[in-house]
């Protein structure tokens, strides 16, 4: 299943230390062999200041006790680096772990700053020290001290882009420490510095839309309210665009989110047709199906590609997260996907059939007689199907969906008049504007 | 013309003037007459003579007075009139008439011998006789005075240049006494006569080489190359014909030497513009430090070089094998340019470099692996097999054959001898795509507004050619060069069209049928191909063209080995454009509002509709035409059989696969076809013998009558346990029908109105869309929106889909593609053009009623050329002319 394996992909998209759970995960999935997984550890650890876990990292790869001189020499500089900022920033840190005097800064930062020089002697320096710091911090690996000074820093910093990437900084902490509400909130501020601010190039812009993206996968699949989210952010125009140009890769996680959100079934039309376009580029077993169900309409070939579905999302790190239950463990997001899907490619059959087997369909769901012919009773009493089942014969007859002549043509000139209504409605603003214009 | 001297004489003696001047301008009739005769202009010797003689005796004749007085009136006026003429006249041929006094008969012989000379030399001259008939009014219309004294050039000039040719003979006797200021102003002499009428051209460049050996230092040498290359670029005049293949081959030599010297001396530099206080700066020798400038421009003798190439396998015969032979020579050029490219790049001119790179792009572009494997091996074995082509290797050597054959016969040895620092082997990259890929950086990054959009078509074409359709696809749609194209010249627009056709090929192999179709259906709207494609003239009905018109046309044709074989491209089009066309025909046959995909296949059906008989195909497009009546009636069978046994498909390379893809496609479409047009004539069908019918997998039919009921084209639904397909055929009533017709016409009159409002107010309605535009509207409007945000994300990608209509990005040429994981690494192609974002918002809802179907995701790409066609059908009338003959899409 190595192959519908994105980690390199979207690695090169995350933060560091983002990327460090995709690679726990990856172990505990035995994709890769251990040696592989712990090297790309060190690899990844090698530029962060997390020098002492990098070290037990490298004892276990290699087995042995010794550590490459270059790590302990690290070591210190990393230790001496962190005192040096630790002092520099500390008139700020004092001043800001006083609550009392916090309450005293008021909204208008020009004022605050202007304050904190006056009485408190501290200045511009101070304040970059203190972004410093906590750039340091997260790079130790102290996810929620940096969190907490940039937070702090963002109250005062004036610099927009120091303020973009405290803000990034932040969010990536967030993640880290889990805090998923914050986090979410975290994201949105960011979209929207990121979508009001005038970047200096649209390919920075770009970039950093792709980054979101990516980063917002850590969010939205454990927040509960994110799959909603997800959809919402991923079907905006521009970062539609971001991924099919940037991120095809994506498409896996917004089809995941479209197929198991109930009550998106419009935009699937829409995920289709991106899949479509992009199909020469990118392709798993997820945007497969859909094509299978939603293009080709070859049901045998997306039963198929369901059963492979299940495999990528289990070893996928942001949709094959576990849940405890007893002695079981499950896949929620799995299971919901399979139910889901199992639903479309029913619901497909029954649009273009007006007589199906129950056999046969069970076959095709993965059910046995009995569940089937309960599922589909279900639907019907929940009013999901306009069907009837015709038990001697073990059948399903699809009530006619078409409709009449009568209807087609209400449905036509309905639209009609709402358009008139709409034109003449324009034309009297733009006589009166003329008027007023003529006056 | 002896005679009439002696009448002349005759005439004198009895002092008779009026048959005197009769008699003169016989004569010069006659002399005009031996001119066009022997194509020289040394004057008769015996003219000459007998215009001394005229001298002689007119002065005589003034000199006694008193005969004047004593002659008939008629006589005297005649001799009045003589005297100004021959005044005239007699300037004309002051030194002739000079020589002739002081030594009246003993040059005769000698001057008769050069005379004859003279004349085969001239003889050997293209385009020298031309001139003389001008010279020869200006000599006997005695008005014309202003001409005179400029015809009277060509003998002079002929003159000095011989007593030139005696101080070479000087020169080579003598060697090691000429200084550098007898070379230099031997040049300047030489370049003084460049350019003027009767100037030998062979000679000069004759003499520029013999001067090149004698040069002083490596700075003068450099400056003589450069006038000996300009010399032989003069050779040839004529713009419509080509350069001699040898002096071709000698100027590449040239050039090759004039970079020895730049890459030995790198303390040299070429000017474009000249100081006239450096002008003596080739003076200082070889170990001079300081940079000496000199007058040169290397990149326009390349691209000179590259045209007249181009030019002369215009003029070949392509089914000749001196048009084989003359491909041979390419890998020369590639050498050419590649060195001067290195030059302009060590020196940091990178403009320059890019435009040499472009130059080389363009020899590389249409050849697919396979034939530059073959340039790339026949290159080599030029180079290796020594003397094996007279013309290359022969030529690699000139120099130093050139150095061994003064030393050993007469001339000195070259002063200033230059080692061979210059490949002169071409290293060509393994890979054509590597070759392209080092180029085509190279122009993004510094190339300017003309190389950047030329490179990127030859780009595209490439990928096309290489079956990369996405690739080519991208780069194509995001680049909105199909904008843009129209304001560029003219053979970026041949470009352009024949990368579009190269993608329609492509798009037709890799089975994407709606994709060629979209791409040639433009290209054929017009029937014009081969002017849009400058593959061959075509005459038009309707309009006749200016022969200047058609010179230019002739100008720009494309050399043999670039065309496209038009008769595939026609059968490709014909054949997608089937594909589409006819279960689209069957589909709507009774719809009123018909959709036309194809209005050019349409307008051939029709036309073969009127047959009364029908005989067996012979041409594509009869092939077609048979094959789209055996599909229309469901046969797909039949409707293969013809279209395999088309000849054309011979040319594709991968000619069963693609046989195979059609094989398939055809009889997906019969299906489609049959569906449509007998669905309402039965009940039911049995999926079992639709197989049968169409041999099928069950799968494939299954899936293609799925999607037909899903689009509603059918009315129909499954019945899985006995595997049929029941048809649901209400036929509505009379009253039903005629409710549902006036519905349709209240929505065609609805649309009408909107679009009136529209045209007013140039805004759009907001609110609700309304029915069918939903969809293309909702893109519309989209698009915009992402477009107004980003302004350029540089990714203009998804514009190119579907949602094309809105013209919100017309005005954006931004390209990019970023740094992105397919191009691997860091960046592609960056911003193509400067991000002018002038964002037309508002105006969508216009545009997007054009495009209200999701799939012709082309219909822009195809539509460019029609468009500027619509722009040009006004420049005609203007008879700018300007892109008329290209492309007008004859719409009429």
């Amino acid at each position: 299943m190595a192959q519908y394996d994105l980690t390199y992909k979207i690695a090169p998209y995350l933060e560091r230390h983002l990327v460090f759970p995709l690679l726990e995960f990856l172990q505990e999935r035995n994709l890769y062999s251990d040696d592989q997984i712990l090297k790309a550890k060190i690899e990844l650890l090698a530029k962060t200041n997390m020098v002492d876990y990098a070290m037990d990292i490298h004892k276990s790869l290699y087995h042995t006790e010794d550590v490459p001189e270059a790590m302990v020499e690290r070591r210190a500089e990393v230790v001496g680096k962190m005192k040096m900022l630790e002092e520099a920033a500390a008139p700020l840190i004092n001043f800001l772990q006083n609550p009392a005097l916090v309450q005293e800064l008021q909204s208008d930062k020009q004022s605050n700053l202007q304050k904190l020089n006056e009485r408190h002697q501290i200045g511009p320096n101070q304040i970059e020290a203190l972004y410093q710091f906590a750039k340091f911090q997260f790079e130790c690996g102290n996810y929620s001290g940096a969190a907490d000074y940039l937070y702090q820093y963002r109250t005062l910093c004036t610099n927009s882009d120091r303020s973009l990437s405290a803000l990034w900084g932040k969010l990536a902490a967030e993640i880290l420490m889990q805090n998923w509400d914050v986090a979410l909130e975290e994201l949105n501020r960011l979209k929207e510095v990121i979508d009001s601010k005038n970047f200096s190039s649209p390919l920075s812009q770009l970039q950093n839309r792709t980054w979101l993206m990516h980063w917002s996968l850590f969010v939205y699949f454990n927040h509960e309210n994110g799959r909603n989210a997800i959809i919402e952010l991923f079907f905006q125009e521009r970062y539609l665009n971001a991924i099919q140009t940037n991120a095809h890769h994506l498409l896996r996680y917004l089809a995941i989110a479209v197929i198991i959100n109930k009550r998106r079934r419009n935009s699937l039309k829409d995920l289709v047709k991106v899949i479509q376009q992009e199909q020469y580029t990118y392709k798993d077993p997820i945007t497969e199906f859909l094509e299978c169900l939603f293009v080709n309409y070859d049901f045998e070939k997306a039963q198929q590609k369901l059963f492979e579905c299940g495999e990528v999302i289990e070893n996928d790190f942001f949709l094959g997260k576990q849940a405890q239950e007893g002695s079981f463990v499950t896949v929620p997001l799995r299971d919901e996907f399979l139910e889901n899907a199992r639903l479309f490619i029913f619901e497909t059959y029954c649009r273009i059939h007006q007589c199906i087997d129950i056999r046969m369909l069970a076959e095709k769901l993965n059910m046995d007689y009995d569940d089937a012919e309960r599922w589909i009773v279900n639907l019907i009493r929940n009013a999901r199907l306009d069907a009837m089942i015709d038990s001697k014969m073990g059948t399903v007859i699809m009530g006619t969906q078409r409709s009449s002549v009568y209807e087609q043509i209400i449905e036509s000139t309905k639209q009609l008049s709402i358009r008139s209504y709409m034109l003449a409605n324009g034309v009297v603003a733009a006589a009166a504007a003329t008027q007023g214009y003529n006056l | 013309m002896v005679h009439t001297v002696e009448q002349v004489k005759n005439s004198m003696k009895i002092n008779d003037w009026v048959s005197i001047e009769e008699n003169y301008d016989k004569l010069n009739k006659q002399l005009e007459k031996v001119f066009r005769v022997t194509e020289s202009e040394v004057v008769p010797r015996v003219y000459i003579k007998a215009l001394v003689m005229l001298e002689d005796f007119l002065a005589q004749a003034l000199a006694n007075k008193d005969a004047k007085k004593k002659m008939s009136p008629s006589n005297a006026k005649a001799l009045n009139y003589m005297k100004q003429k021959l005044k005239k006249n007699n300037k004309q041929y002051e030194v002739e008439i000079e020589k002739f006094r002081e030594n009246p008969e003993s040059e005769v012989e000698e001057d008769k011998d050069s005379e004859m000379m003279d004349q085969s030399e001239t003889e050997s001259e293209a385009g020298y006789s031309d001139e003389e008939p001008d010279k020869i009014i200006g000599f006997s219309d005695s008005d014309a005075g202003d001409e005179e004294p400029e015809g009277g050039d060509g003998p002079w000039e002929k003159q000095k240049t011989r007593k030139e040719k005696i101080m070479d003979k000087q020169f080579a006797k003598d060697p090691s006494e000429i200084s550098w200021e007898m070379v230099d102003k031997k040049v300047k002499e030489i370049i003084a006569a460049r350019g003027r009428k009767g100037t030998d051209r062979a000679e000069q460049i004759e003499q520029l080489t013999y001067l090149l050996r004698v040069a002083k230092t490596p700075a003068q040498k450099l400056e003589v190359l450069m006038h000996v290359v300009s010399a032989q670029f003069d050779v040839n005049l004529s713009l419509n014909t080509h350069m001699p293949i040898n002096v071709w081959k000698k100027s590449v030599q040239n050039v090759l030497s004039m970079l020895d010297i730049l890459a030995q001396y790198p303390n040299i530099v070429l000017e474009d513009a000249m100081d006239p206080e450096m002008e003596n700066e080739s003076q200082k020798g070889a170990d001079y430090d300081g940079p000496i400038h000199i007058w040169g421009n290397i990149v326009a003798f390349l691209e000179r070089i590259d045209d007249e190439f181009f030019k002369s396998l215009q003029f070949i015969d392509p089914h000749t094998k001196d048009y084989v032979e003359r491909l041979r020579d390419e890998p020369l050029f590639m050498v050419l340019a590649q060195n001067v490219q290195d030059y302009l790049e060590r020196i940091g001119d990178m403009k320059a470099a890019a435009r040499v790179a472009l130059r080389r792009l363009e020899h590389v572009y249409y050849k697919p692996q396979a034939v530059y494997e073959a340039m790339r091996m026949q290159s080599r074995s030029v180079t290796t097999g020594e003397n094996i082509d007279d013309g290359d290797s022969e030529l690699d050597d000139e120099d130093r054959q050139m150095t061994k054959f003064s030393s050993d016969m007469k001339g000195p040895p070259a002063f200033v001898s230059v080692l061979e620092i210059v490949p002169r082997q071409p290293s060509f990259p393994e890979l054509s795509r590597t070759l392209m890929d080092q180029l085509l950086s190279l122009i993004y990054r510094v190339g300017d507004e003309r190389t950047k959009p030329r490179a990127m078509l030859c780009d595209i074409y490439y990928h096309a050619v290489s079956e990369e359709f996405h690739t080519a696809r991208d780069l194509l749609l995001m680049s909105h060069l199909q904008d843009s194209v129209q304001h560029m010249d003219i053979s970026t627009q041949i470009l352009f069209n024949r990368a579009m056709a190269q993608l329609g090929l492509c798009a037709f192999r890799a089975s994407l049928i709606s994709e060629a179709h979209s791409c040639l259906s433009e290209l054929y709207a017009g029937g014009r191909v081969k002017e849009l494609l400058a593959q061959g003239v075509q005459q038009s009905r309707y309009y006749e063209k200016t022969p200047e018109q058609e010179k230019l046309e002739r100008r720009r044709q494309m050399p043999f080995h670039m065309h496209i074989n038009l008769e595939l491209l026609e059968a490709v089009h014909l054949v997608s454009a089937m594909l589409l066309e006819v279960p689209n025909m069957a589909a709507s046959a009774l719809d009123p509002k018909k959709k036309v995909i194809s209005k050019n296949f349409r307008r051939l059906i029709e036309s073969s509709e009127k047959l009364a008989f029908i005989g067996p195909p012979e041409n594509v497009r009869d092939h077609v035409m048979a094959a789209t009546r055996a599909l229309s009636r469901g046969d797909a069978e039949k409707a293969i059989e013809v279209i395999q046994s088309l000849d054309v498909w011979k040319l594709l390379p991968k000619k069963d696969h693609v046989l195979k893809m059609l094989k398939g496609k055809i009889q997906e479409e019969a299906l489609r076809t049959y569906l449509f047009t007998y669905s309402p004539y039965y009940d039911a069908l049995s999926l079992d013998q639709l197989i049968k019918m169409f041999t099928l997998s069950e799968s494939q039919v299954h899936s293609i009558v799925s999607k037909m009921i899903v689009a509603e084209e059918l009315h129909a639904s499954w019945d899985q346990p006995t595997r049929c397909i029941v048809t649901h055929n209400v036929e509505p009533t009379r009253l039903q029908a005629l409710a549902a017709q006036f519905a349709e016409k209240l929505t065609v009159l609805m649309d009408s109105n909107e679009k009136a409002y529209e045209a007013y107010t140039g805004g759009s309605l907001d609110g609700p869309p309304a029915g069918r535009r939903k969809e293309s509207q909702d893109y519309a409007s989209v698009t915009t929106g992402r477009w107004q945000g980003e302004l350029s994300t540089a990714q203009g990608k998804q514009s190119s889909y579907s949602r094309y209509g809105s013209t919100g990005q017309r005005s954006l040429f931004n390209v990019g593609r970023t740094s992105q994981s397919r191009v691997g690494g860091t960046g592609g192609y960056k911003d193509l053009r400067s991000t002018q974002g002038n964002v037309r918002g508002g105006t969508t809802y216009s545009s997007t009623f054009q495009s209200t179907r999701y799939q012709d995701a082309y219909s822009s790409v195809g539509r460019t050329p029609y468009q500027s066609g619509s722009s040009v059908r006004g420049g005609q009338t203007d008879a700018s002319g300007r892109m008329v003959s290209l492309t007008r899409s004859g719409r009429f």
